[in-house]
Parts: structure tokens; sequence; C-alpha cells
């Protein structure tokens, strides 16, 4: 990462459009769009997420904006029961009556849920360095197809906990208020 | 080509800057009242010329319909956007604005580009007349957290002005440029800005590389419509709330009373920065005097919900940044509200560090715009500065959602591809919606611009048109498109939702050149001529009112010297001499007109100048 960073700084200080105000419009144009260019790259690699999405983009096995949204099954049951408590609340919201008990379920729910975010995160991390393991020891290819397996897996739990843990956020903002 | 100049151009004041060539250190240019701040005041005289800052702001009380002020908060907005600002802003909106806002001034339309570009061209003479050179090319600062349009208003302010806009800074950035010349900071730092009309909070990473030094900034927030004009609204309403309550006379509908107090207010706002309590007599249009003392603790009582307001935006900049209060290493206050010592203590509290208050809140944002003009006029050399964007960049989707494709706090430039196709066979267009925003529904975001793209007839599925959007380094949005099967590009004509296009801005340009051709020393020297005979009028006035008589006579005496004085330099051409003596009048006459408001509060005193008596 602090590599990461330096070369970042070091080709701003090349590419950033400042440097070629004076300069002709088809010079100002290249530093434009190669800034650009040199920026995004360096916020999709400096997000530990957004660089194993690319990565496998990279590798096809995901393509841009295409999500499972499909609930992984060993969150099966705990799902279910979110989602009896989240109806619950939208009834008790409708017919006014008191919201304390069920929003401090929900409380409950969310907290756990946010647990297993960091916990995915943290198998993310893991998967990720034995990427870069694999690559560093030039690993077959079944290895790394499996790797890039257990990647893919871990970003779409990931991105399912993260909408369950925003929709909740949601209808809790919503009942406070 | 001219000199660039670094410009803030504010929502009370604006101000021009320019690097000294010598000692290599920013400025502030003084303009001819003998402020380096130019009121953000525009006014339309009844003869067609058009009087800009100081002047202007005098001629708010006498001509309020014909005198406009704040006009930022309308940059890059529509009409149905400012309802809410309209009812405590004695703006007169024409309303058969479409997209674009028109005010009137008298009986004339303008567009709040073109009242921006009026005090750009009062700056730029400002500049010109110190620098004795033509100055052609600017840096212009605008609030970190404005958006697509308002960035693009701002820029059109400066094409009408006759100005080239090399560089949009936003001014958190900028202040953080001149503490970094100043003192060499590192680390991170938080620029808390709160002005006359916008709040911004930027985290910001000063880092040393074998190049030079890098201004990075890491995150954005604030509120556009939230400064010390809300302070002053608060005090109004307070105002007006217990006039009525003491069965006075409602006023709300007299523009020059509301003008009036809210200058008064002004000042007393002013006085409770450096004192604990102050008093505000207002002489009320039925000839009644309200008088209220407020405390310090009455006073931030009343502006803590504006200062509450703030601290959302300062908790998600940190969050973004993935930064803890504690961890931030300096704190930099910007903008003449953060002086009000309420302020202080709360962000000093919050970081639990003082913050840096060295260079003057008022002038620290046009000096960071001038080091930023100096870089640009000399090359890039030692210093470098990369910002972002405050707002995600969306396009929307099926069922009003929206998809981000740019988030917020990307550093800028910053691009994204998006691939297109057609669902029918033979359809020649796409429709694409462009916003800008961080909710989910297209209808609560802003609207940056809609367009088709055009695409040759072809069986559904098989067109693969690549849109490119990108964010330029003033925060501007560029839209392109290319045709992935043949490779050509395709040329898009995007309406901006809230803008004026080319043709307008030209027309604009040679209009606002047949109002600004006056020369400047010429109209300083009328200006302060009429200014001077209007005070020497309201005090040959003042003395023949009975009450004069109680005036010791020392002070009668001079009052007369300081009259001699202004008549003997009013018939000279010294305009700077003029006002110094108008001011020397002024403040010699205060106690008689202190006595004149004592007696006779009903004869419909304005102010405390005897000029305005």
């Amino acid at each position: 990462m602090e590599g990461l960073e330096q070369k970042f700084l070091q080709l701003s200080w090349k590419l950033h459009p400042d440097i070629f105000v004076n300069l002709t419009e088809r010079e100002k144009e290249i530093s434009l769009e190669r800034s650009s260019k040199l920026n995004d790259a360096y916020r999709v690699l400096r997000d530990p997420v957004a660089r194993v999405e690319y990565l496998l983009e990279l590798e096809g096995m995901r393509k841009e904006g295409e999500h499972k949204q499909q609930a992984p099954p060993e969150l099966l049951e705990e799902v279910f029961e979110l989602n009896e408590s989240l109806d619950e609340l939208r009834e008790a919201k409708s017919a006014g009556a008191n919201l304390d008990v069920l929003s401090g379920k929900l409380r409950a729910a969310e907290k756990n849920f946010g647990e297993k975010l960091h916990q995915v995160d943290a198998e993310l991390k893991t998967a990720a360095q034995q990427w870069d393991a694999a690559l560093d020891a030039d690993a077959s290819d079944p290895d790394r197809e499996a790797i890039l397996q257990r990647l893919n897996e871990l970003l779409n739990r990931r991105s399912y906990i993260r909408n369950l843990v925003a929709g909740v956020e949601n209808e809790l903002t919503g009942a406070a208020s | 080509m001219g000199r660039i100049v670094g410009i803030d151009l504010g929502t009370t004041n604006s101000l021009v800057a320019y690097v000294d060539a010598q000692t290599g250190q920013p400025q502030c240019i003084t303009g001819p009242y003998g402020s380096t701040l130019c009121p953000s005041v525009v006014s339309l005289d009844p003869d067609g010329s058009v009087i800009v800052g100081e002047a202007a702001r005098r001629r708010l009380l006498t001509q309020p319909e014909r005198t406009i002020y704040s006009v930022k908060r309308l940059m890059g907005r529509g009409p149905a956007d400012v309802q809410n600002e309209l009812a405590l802003f004695p703006f007169r909106i024409d309303p058969n604005s479409k997209n674009v806002i028109r005010v009137m001034l008298g009986d004339k339309m303008f567009t709040p580009p073109e009242i921006s570009a009026f005090i750009l061209r009062e700056l730029r003479s400002w500049a010109e007349a110190e620098l004795k050179e033509p100055v052609d090319r600017a840096v212009i600062t605008v609030p970190a957290y404005f958006n697509d349009a308002q960035r693009q208003a701002t820029k059109d302010a400066g094409r009408i002005a006759g100005l080239e806009v090399l560089r949009l800074v936003n001014e958190p950035t900028a202040a953080a440029l001149a503490y970094g010349l100043h003192e060499k900071q590192r680390g991170h730092v938080a620029v808390y800005d709160l002005g006359g009309g916008t709040f911004d909070i930027s985290i910001l990473k000063l880092i040393s590389t074998t190049e030079g030094d890098i201004y990075q900034v890491l995150s954005t927030n604030g509120d556009t419509h939230l400064g010390g004009d809300d302070i002053d609204n608060f005090l109004q309403a307070f105002v007006h709330h217990r006039v009525l309550q003491n069965g006075s006379f409602d006023f709300s509908a007299s523009a020059e009373s509301t003008q009036e107090l809210r200058k008064s207010l002004i000042a007393l706002k002013h006085e409770l920065s450096e004192k604990d309590s102050a008093l505000l007599r207002f002489p009320l249009p039925n000839g009644e005097l309200f008088t209220h003392e407020f405390t310090r603790a009455e006073f931030e009582r009343i502006i803590q919900p504006i200062v509450a307001r703030t601290m959302a935006p300062v908790k998600q900049a940190l969050a973004d940044a993935h930064l803890a209060p504690a961890t931030v290493e300096e704190v930099v206050l910007v903008g003449g509200t953060t002086r009000t010592p309420l302020i202080r203590r709360t962000v000093q509290d919050f970081f639990g560090r003082k913050p840096h208050i060295d260079l003057n809140p008022d002038e620290v944002v046009a000096l960071g715009a001038a080091v930023q003009a100096n870089i640009l006029e000399h090359g890039v050399s030692n210093m470098l500065l990369l910002d972002v964007t405050p707002l995600s960049l969306g396009i929307e989707t099926y069922g009003g959602a929206v998809s981000k494709i740019i988030p917020r706090n990307s550093t800028i430039p910053a691009s994204a591809q998006e691939q297109y196709t057609t669902g029918v066979d033979n359809q020649t267009g796409i429709d694409i919606h462009v916003l800008q925003g961080e909710r989910e529904l297209a209808k609560d975001c802003r609207s940056l611009a809609r367009f088709t793209l055009k695409v040759p007839p072809a069986p559904a599925g098989l067109p693969r048109i690549e849109v490119a959007f990108l964010i330029d380094a003033n925060g501007i949005l560029q839209v392109a498109a290319k045709d992935l099967r043949t490779g050509e590009q395709h040329s898009i004509e995007v309406q901006p939702s809230y803008g004026i296009n080319d043709t307008e801005i030209e027309r604009m340009l040679e209009e606002s050149i047949e109002y600004a051709e006056q020369d400047f020393a010429e109209r300083q020297l009328i200006e302060a001529r009429t200014e001077s005979q209007a005070i020497l009028a309201a005090t040959a006035k003042a003395f023949n009112n009975p009450q004069s008589a109680d005036l010791p006579a020392d002070e009668r005496a001079n009052i007369d010297t300081a009259i001699a004085a202004l008549k003997e330099s009013s018939a000279g051409s010294d305009y700077k001499q003029i006002r110094k003596r108008i001011d020397d009048l002024n403040h010699a006459t205060e106690h008689l007109a202190e006595l004149l408001m004592n007696s006779a509060v009903s004869t419909a005193l304005e102010g405390r100048k005897l000029a305005e008596v």
C-alpha cells in the first residue's frame, strides 16, 4: 500500500493537468485523460474490495455491474428471521404501534450482521494474500482458479450482508423519526 | 498575456490577490474604500450604470429594489430550488424564469452569473489599478461542496467578465495552500470553512516528496446553504417574533426596515464576538423604538442550531478519510463566521486541539487562490494540489434508481466508462440522465444533464456505444461517446439542467462590456463626490435640529473643521482623500447622530451615521 501511494504521487507529478496549463489544447487533453486514468486506477487499487472486484473482472470471473443476490446457505436461517422482524416492524409502523421492542431486536440483528461483515472482510484479506502468494510461487492454474472462486464467493457474501445491514439501518432511521 | 490573479468570489465579500514577484508572498489588493473586502453587492443605477461593492452596499438601504446581495446563493440553481431563500431574502425573481433564474434589478433582468460577473469586473479593475497591467486570467475559488451546475455557473461568470478561468479551486483547499506556505504544516489537516453563505469541511494530507509538496485532499463535505447569512436570518426571526409579541407594528413588509434591521444585527453579531452583551436599537417604521439587550449566552442559544448543523458534515468527512478526530494534526478555521466564539469552542472541543487562526479568515482563501494562480502562471514547480469531487456522479437506471459511477471523494480528474446498447430493433436513440448526489433514487439527486445518444439503426443489442464521463480538475463534467464497433467518436450535445448555453454567454459578455467601460478612477471620483454631498447635506440638516444645541462646543468645532476639510478635497480629484475625509466627518458626527437618535427616532432615522439620517 505504501508503495502504491508513492507510485501514485510520483506519477501525479508527471501527469496532473496543472502542469500543462500553458501548453497546447492537445497536450492539455492528453494530460486530462492520463491523469484521470491514473486517479481511477489509484481509487480501485487502494480499496481492498474494489481491488478484488477488479482482479475478478480481469480474470473473467465477474462482469461489471453483475452481482449475485442469493443468500449464502449458512445464513439462511438468520436472514429469514431478520426479514420477519423487518416485516413486523413495517406493520407495527403503519399500525402506529410501539416500536421499542422490535427496534431493539433489529438493532441486535444489525450488530450481528455487522460483525459478520467484519469477518468477511478479514477472510477477504486472507484470500487476497493467498492470491499474491500463489502468484509469487507461480502456482498451478487449478490452484489459482480455486482462490479466485473463493474470492468471488466472499465478495458475493459481502455485498449480500452489506445490503442487509443497509436495509435494517434504513428501516431503523425511519422508525426513529 | 496579462497577469493571473486569484479571486475569492464570496457570498458576502469578494477579494482579489496576487503573488508579489519580489517577496514570493501572496497579498490581497486594497480597494478604493481602503479595504481588501469588496462587498458582493451589485446595484443598478436608474441611469443604467452598474455599481459594485461598498457603494452598492450603501444602496441596500436606499434602493433595495435595485440592489442585490448574496447572489452566490442563486448560482447554478433553478427557480424551484430557491423558494425557501425567497422567504428570507428580498430577491425579486422574474416569475417567468425557467431553468435559469433571472433576478430583477429595477426593471432589468440579470442571471446570477451576470451579476457575479459585475463583481469579477470590479475586482479585475482593482487588480489592474494595483498591478498597472492588464489582467485577463484568473483562478476563482468555489465552495468545495459546490455541485457541477454551481461550478459551471461560476466559470460562466468569469467568461462574461472577460476573464479566462484557468482553474476553479475549492475554498478550503485554497486556505490550506495559504497556510502551508505560511508555516509548512505536515500530516493531516482539517479545514473548517464557514463563510457568509456556505459551509465546507475538507480533510487534507500534506506530503513531502522529492519533487515537492503535495496537498492531497482526502475528503470533503459541507452544505452550500449554511453560513453567516443564516445567523442573520435567525436573529432577524427572533427580533420579528419579539416585536410581534410586544404587540408592535409588523415591519416585515417594509424592505427598507428589513434591510435596516439586518444591518444593525450584523453589527451586533460582530460586537458579540468581542463583548459579552450588545444593545439593539431598531426604529420601527411606525416611529416606535424597539430595543433589546442581547447577552452572549442568549446569542449562542439562538445560533446553536446553525453550529450544530456543521458537525454532521465534519463527522462524515472524517469517516470518509478513515480518520478519528484525534488523529488530525492541525485544524484551520476559515471564513468570517468562524470569528464567533461559540464556533471556535465547538471545533476545538471536537478535535481536542486549538485551531489555527493566524491568517485573516476573510483573506486566507483569496491568498491561497493567488498561490495557485502563481503556480499555474509559472508552471508547477514544487507544489501540487490533488483535489476531489465532493459528490458522487451517477446515471439513472431502470425504475428511477441511480447507479454510482464515480464515488464522492474521488481524486479529480476522474472518469468512468459505461457501455450502452439498444433494446428494440432500429432504435435510434438512448436517453441518458446524469445526476450528482448520494441518494439512491434519481428524484432525490441533483439532475446535471440529460441527453440522447444517437444510434445508427441496427438489430436490438447489436450497437455498442461507450460513453465516457469525465470530471475535470475544476470538478466539471465532460461527456464523450464512442461507437465501439466503428471506433467513431460521437459528439454529444449536453444541455445542462441548470445552466446557460454558449450563445447566451457570448451575448452577456457583449452586454456586460457596455456596462463596465467607464473609467475606474473617474467612477470612483463621481461616487466619492456624491457621497460627500450627501453627508454634508445631512450634517447641515442635523444642525437645523434644535436638539443639536446640546452638542458641546469643542465637538461642534471638530465637526466644522472636518466639514471644511471635506469640502476642500471634494473640489479636488483625489477620491481616496475624499473617502478618508468622509470617514473623518462620519466619526466626528457620531455623538451628534446619537443625540438626534435619542430625541427623534420617529423621524425615520436609518442608522448611526449622519449621512443616512
